[in-house]
């Protein structure tokens, strides 16, 4: 040790420089312990610094996860779920149109195949080909081109008055309710629970805790090495570690408050957005359902009553009641703007079914016509009307707390802005402070 | 016109087999029978299942000591009249006749998607009776039903009368009472135009089959000698679906039914010989036999005065033919 010093002290020059030099690294004395100190804190505002951004990326690209990858997703798949019932329930009631189908229906029918295609692409595109929901959305891509093929050969029978166009309507109906809509539907529960998955991890908890603990703690740190400061010295306050507490504390506040605004907006974005527009939407695809079957049924009119037995079971699930989803979409929607959607859309649903059960009377004592006719019609009191007003009302209520959701949840991923950049300026800020506050005090050592 | 029913080489062949069935009808109401006949119980049960229990076409006469489906109706008493008191009278003061058909199958009874109109071959039966009585081929509330729904429908008094392509079958007597025969059908076969099983069944074996659940066409396909695999489905129409999906290799059933599914879909053919006669009746309840009697004499005033000829002509080939003789039980 001493020839080492020594050697260092030849090749380093005065001796002078070499006792200054060994003092320095002497915790024994006061000015190496000041020096240890320096370190230290410079090191630990470094790493609070580096943790606190850590979490803010952590935060932040969950936050932005819900908004640009999880949320669409899940309302890719909605779109796909319901997009689907509404093409079927298109097809069915087009057919039961006399004639050549209505353009209006032909339109619908084709846009809600594009979208429930595009979107089966998109959500492929989007990771969703890989993850759980892959199988169900290779079923889909599979099936669905076989159920537009079956649409297209009812018509092109139908077209030519031939009873075999019905036949197939019936097939491509079994498709869609036998294996596309169950498929669609695993889709949506499946993107669902990623959104509530990536969700919770952008509202968890346990990060931000340790976080903000260990922020706390740097801060009783730094208390501690002022008051041990005061001991040594005979200033009463050290500027330079009051500096870094302040500092401290602006980016311990900064951060809590980003994350508690954050936290609350995409609770609430949850519960007045993406709740209410599942609780609805799971409305309007049953709805869509049970609409085909009163097509359905009309069409078929063979007395058989499968159709009208899922119609009645869909009904029954729809509401309202305990345990309905038409009182679950009430609830979720209490309190939301789309609240009066949903009130408006349990009125539309309980005129619709009266409407249904005078078609159905209709049908049964051998007033056909009369019954097709107001399945289709658009007069007061026909059932046509009835469900394009339900169907009217639950679209006004899905994109009003969409966009309730995409605002919210966008104020979310914004509430981070910034706050990155700001937590490693501020620890670099608290270094300094740190440094120049003990620097001080050392120089009065020499 | 390769889905109508071809001009047919059979009034010679109907007289004669008339002939023969009268013949054993004869010899039977003389003297037992020696083969045991199905006793009611197990005729029921067989219906339930939606079976015939006559088997063969050529069989028919084994239970002619229980019934003669081709002779089992009531003769009318005259030409139609709805005298006081009577089951017309009744149904007049309605002010409609309701009637259980068929909305699938082609030219018989099916929903005409150009007007929302159910037509066909049995419709003009149901508006010939409909005329008798109001003087108004119109005045008909038409009841699309299944083929499983026919017997309960009538029953239940539900629908006057059925015209639904209905075989009149020993089993089904017993439950309801059906018109003379109006139309002569025999269960055939119909594959594809490239299919190889020209001979019917017979090269079926072990092949799916399709037929609707509650047709009796299920039981002569499943208790075949080949023993080909039956698919059920609800209508006609989906078991063309299915042969046009190559998803069964054939559909057995009435002649009338196939050549309507051929007439849908001109790449497929019948073949095979007859399997079993398939004589129509028009059902009807077993509790209003002076309704029979007025629906039989309707049906011989149409036979008669060209209007089956025409409604054949319309719905089953243009080359027409010669309609059933009208036969009655004693």
């Amino acid at each position: 040790m001493v020839q080492a010093a020594v050697r260092a002290d030849g090749r380093a020059g005065p001796m002078v420089a070499g006792r200054i030099r060994r003092r320095r690294l002497d915790l024994r004395t006061t000015p190496g312990r000041l020096r240890l100190l320096l370190a230290g804190l410079v090191l630990l505002s470094l790493a609070w610094g580096a943790l606190a951004a850590f979490t803010v990326v952590q935060y932040e690209s969950a936050a932005s996860g819900v908004v640009s990858t999880s949320e669409p997703l899940s309302l890719t798949a909605q779109q796909i779920y319901s997009g689907l019932s509404d093409a079927n329930d298109a097809a069915a009631t087009a057919f039961l149109t006399v004639g050549p189908e209505p353009v209006a229906l032909r339109q619908r029918y084709l846009s809600d195949i594009a979208a429930a295609s595009s979107g089966i692409e998109h959500a492929t595109a989007q990771g969703g080909g890989t993850g759980p929901a892959a199988g169900d959305l290779a079923a889909l891509a599979a099936d669905l081109p076989a159920y537009t093929q079956e649409i297209g050969t009812a018509d092109a029978n139908n077209r030519l008055a031939l009873p075999l166009g019905a036949a197939y309507l019936r097939g491509a109906s079994g498709l869609m309710n036998g294996t596309l809509l169950p498929r669609a539907q695993g889709l949506y529960a499946a993107e669902n629970a990623s959104l509530g998955g990536t969700s919770a991890q952008a509202t968890g908890l346990p990060l931000i805790c340790v976080t903000l603990v260990a922020g706390l703690a740097v801060g009783y740190v730094l208390y501690r090495a002022s008051r041990w400061l005061r001991g040594r010295t005979n200033r009463v306050l050290n500027v330079g570690l009051l500096a870094a507490g302040l500092v401290l504390v602006v980016s311990l506040a900064w951060l809590a408050a980003a994350y508690a605004g954050a936290r609350g907006d995409l609770l609430h974005a949850q519960a007045r957005g993406s709740a209410t527009v599942e609780a609805v939407a799971r409305v309007g695809i049953v709805a869509q359902q049970a609409h085909a079957d009163e097509s359905l049924t009309l069409i078929d009119n063979t007395g058989d009553d499968s159709y009208q037995t899922d119609y009645q079971q869909q009904q029954h699930a729809l509401g309202p009641g305990p345990g309905t989803l038409l009182t679950a979409a009430s609830a979720a929607a209490d309190g939301s703007p789309a609240g009066p959607a949903v009130a408006a859309a349990v009125t539309d649903a309980r005129a619709w079914f009266a409407a249904h059960a005078r078609v159905r009377s209709l049908d049964r004592n051998g007033q056909h016509q009369a019954a097709v006719a107001s399945a289709l019609g658009s007069g007061p009191g026909d059932a046509g009307a009835s469900f394009t007003r339900l169907s009217d009302s639950l679209d006004t209520a899905i994109s009003t707390d969409q966009a309730v959701f995409n605002s919210t949840a966008g104020s979310a991923a914004g509430a981070y802005a910034g706050l990155e950049a700001g937590v490693i300026a501020l620890s670099l800020l608290m270094a300094a402070a740190c440094a120049l506050g003990v620097s001080r005090r050392l120089a009065e050592y020499r | 016109m390769t889905g109508r029913i071809g001009p047919r080489p059979r009034a010679a062949a109907f007289a004669l087999a008339a002939a023969a069935l009268a013949a054993v009808a004869a010899g039977c109401a003389a003297a037992p029978v020696p083969r045991p006949a199905p006793v009611p119980v197990h005729a029921a049960a067989h219906e339930a299942a939606g079976a015939r229990p006559a088997g063969k076409s050529q069989s028919h006469a084994e239970t002619a000591a229980t019934c003669n489906p081709d002779a089992s109706s009531l003769a009318p008493l005259g030409p139609p009249a709805v005298t006081p008191g009577s089951d017309m009278a009744r149904i007049k003061a309605r002010g409609y006749l309701i009637a259980g058909v068929d909305q699938s199958t082609y030219h018989f009874g099916y929903l005409n998607p150009l007007d929302g109109q159910i037509e066909g071959f049995d419709i003009d039966m149901i508006r010939a009776v409909a005329k008798a009585i109001f003087g108004n081929p119109d005045k008909v509330q038409f009841k699309a039903i299944s083929d499983a729904q026919r017997i309960p429908a009538v029953t239940s008094g539900s629908v006057d009368i059925v015209a639904h392509t209905m075989t009149i079958t020993c089993a089904r007597l017993q439950q309801v009472d059906f018109s003379s025969v109006y139309f002569d059908a025999h269960q055939r076969v119909l594959v594809p135009d490239n299919s190889t099983a020209t001979g019917g069944l017979a090269d079926l074996g072990g092949q799916q089959v399709c037929a609707t659940s509650g047709s009796d066409s299920v039981t002569t396909i499943q208790d075949y000698p080949t023993h080909p695999k039956v698919v059920q489905v609800p209508f006609w129409t989906d078991c063309l679906v299915l042969l046009q999906q190559d998803e069964v290799a054939a559909v057995s059933t009435d002649d009338a039914i196939l050549y309507g599914l051929q007439a849908q879909d001109p790449f497929t053919k019948v073949v095979g010989p007859s399997l079993e006669d398939e004589p129509y009746g028009l059902a009807m309840s077993k509790q209003h036999p002076d309704f029979v009697r007025f629906v039989n004499a309707v049906i011989a005033q149409d036979e008669s005065d060209g209007g089956w000829e025409a409604s054949y002509k319309h719905w089953v080939s243009p080359a027409g033919a010669t309609p059933p003789t009208p036969r009655y039980a004693s």
